[in-house]
């Protein structure tokens, strides 16, 4: 490969990054990127969709398939599961968001703060990407139908127990920041 | 000059004329000194390249020396320039400017070494050692233009406007002078070498011709992809500039020293959960 090809790909490589940093997408609904306003106008992220297992455990739950394999026709039974599969996978999507608000709520802090850990910054990064990496495993996994819907249990109880404590911390810093200045995180 | 350059030449410096009154009517030199010394370096550098093009002629020795040293000193005001809007806006945050400065400045040393060890090796022309360290020093730029915003952009903390608009006309320009600096370098290195080697005089006045219409190529591309950053920067400085915001309050140190751990251990913990559902 000649130089200047490889300096054209780095180039296009590093604009396409730029591009993408400096002219981030809105959401659908066209409201700002969150960002967290000290005074309270706007909440900081905290865990919410793993409130909701109790209901998606009862609308994914093995009697149901169960029942349906036994009682539907078997082009009925198996579009139901494609359905169950779905929202299993949208579900996942929501464990990914309540993951995503707790690291991010992990930035604001360090942010704010006056001193910050290098480690534990670092250790926190790595983490974050590790995640993003197990979640399409599982997510590919779970497409394919190979990962039981009853699994994720699992990861609803670590979230929940994340989110009660955190939610007891976004209460503390709420009281610490409360009479400062308006002002989101910007330049 | 032909007529294009000289329209060119002209449109550019009244760019750079309204550049500058932008800057100053809007008193950028308050909170970006940097960026105000770079458009100022934009200007006299123009007018001093033409005054020497004017007195020396252009296709003078003097006119050469004068052009690259021009092109050098645009090139570190605006390195300046990148370097002020790293530092404005996240100095605040006091607990992550300590972290990203320290990224920032290693990458800045280790990119500008290489720069200079790739300039060492160049043919000992002064254009060609002048392309080549205003290429890698493009380059640099954007890679640190990039990183800061990775960081800014994880820790959630968005440009303003002008420092937006600014960020995107310095990477323009660098990503145009990358690519164009790269392809005049391979032409000058290659078969148009014997330009620079005296050896080869006998074959000059049948090269000029060559040598010119590619030098005039990219001064045209270089020149509109500049007028047209300038553009963006003279439209974010049309309206007045907003009041600095606010210092933000920062957090009692205790708080990141409790809550950070935990997070972390948790994160580490639902991790180990996913890997549990992966496994057979």
């Amino acid at each position: 490969m000649s130089e200047l090809s490889i300096y054209v790909l780095l180039v296009a490589g590093i604009s396409v990054v730029l591009a993408w940093l400096l002219f981030p997408r809105r959401k659908s609904s066209g409201t700002p990127a969150p960002s967290y306003r000290p005074d309270g106008n706007e909440a900081l992220p905290s865990p919410k969709h793993y409130r909701y297992f109790s209901q998606i455990r009862r609308a994914l739950s093995v009697e149901d398939s169960a029942y349906l394999v036994q009682n539907a026709s078997p082009q009925v039974a198996k579009q139901a599961l494609r359905e169950r599969r779905a929202v299993a996978r949208g579900y996942l999507k929501g464990l990914r968001e309540d993951f995503s608000d707790l690291a991010k709520l992990g930035r604001i802090i360090a942010a704010l703060s006056p001193e910050i850990s290098r480690e534990q910054e670092t250790q926190r990064l790595m983490l974050t990407l590790k995640f993003q990496l197990l979640y399409a495993l599982v997510a590919v996994r779970l497409s394919a139908g190979s990962l039981p819907v009853g699994q994720l249990e699992n990861l609803t109880g670590i979230v929940g127990r994340i989110a009660t404590r955190l939610d007891e911390a976004i209460v503390e810093i709420d009281a610490l920041t409360s009479g400062q200045n308006p002002g989101r995180i910007s330049a | 000059m032909n007529l294009l350059e000289n329209a060119l030449s002209w449109a550019n410096l009244s760019f750079v004329v309204v550049l500058c009154v932008f800057v100053f009517t809007r008193r950028v030199q308050r909170i970006l000194p940097l960026f105000t010394v770079y458009a100022c370096a934009l200007l006299t550098a123009m007018i001093g390249v033409w005054l020497i093009y004017d007195h020396f002629g252009f296709y003078s020795p003097i006119s050469y020396y004068a052009y690259w040293g021009s092109v050098l000193m645009d090139a570190t005001a605006r390195s300046l320039a990148i370097a002020e809007l790293c530092h404005y806006g996240l100095r605040v945050y006091r607990g992550i400017w300590g972290l990203i400065w320290r990224v920032l400045a290693s990458l800045s040393i280790l990119l500008l070494a290489r720069a200079a060890v790739d300039a060492w090796g160049q043919p000992n022309q002064f254009a060609i050692y002048g392309m080549t360290i205003d290429r890698d020093l493009d380059l640099a730029s954007i890679v640190i233009l990039a990183v800061l915003l990775i960081f800014r952009n994880y820790y959630g903390i968005s440009f303003n406007p002008l420092q937006r608009a600014i960020a995107v006309g310095i990477c323009i320009i660098c990503i145009v002078d990358v690519i164009g600096n790269t392809v005049l370098r391979n032409i000058f290195t290659g078969y148009l070498f014997s330009w620079f080697l005296v050896s080869q005089k006998a074959l000059w006045p049948t090269m000029a011709g060559q040598v010119r219409r590619v030098n005039d190529i990219w001064a045209t591309i270089h020149l509109c992809f500049v007028m047209f950053s300038m553009g963006i920067w003279c439209v974010a400085l049309r309206k007045p500039l907003p009041e600095p915001a606010a210092a933000p309050e920062l957090l009692p140190v205790e708080i990141y020293r409790d809550l950070s751990p935990a997070i972390n251990m948790r994160l580490a913990t639902f991790n180990d959960r996913m890997l549990e559902l992966l496994e057979p």
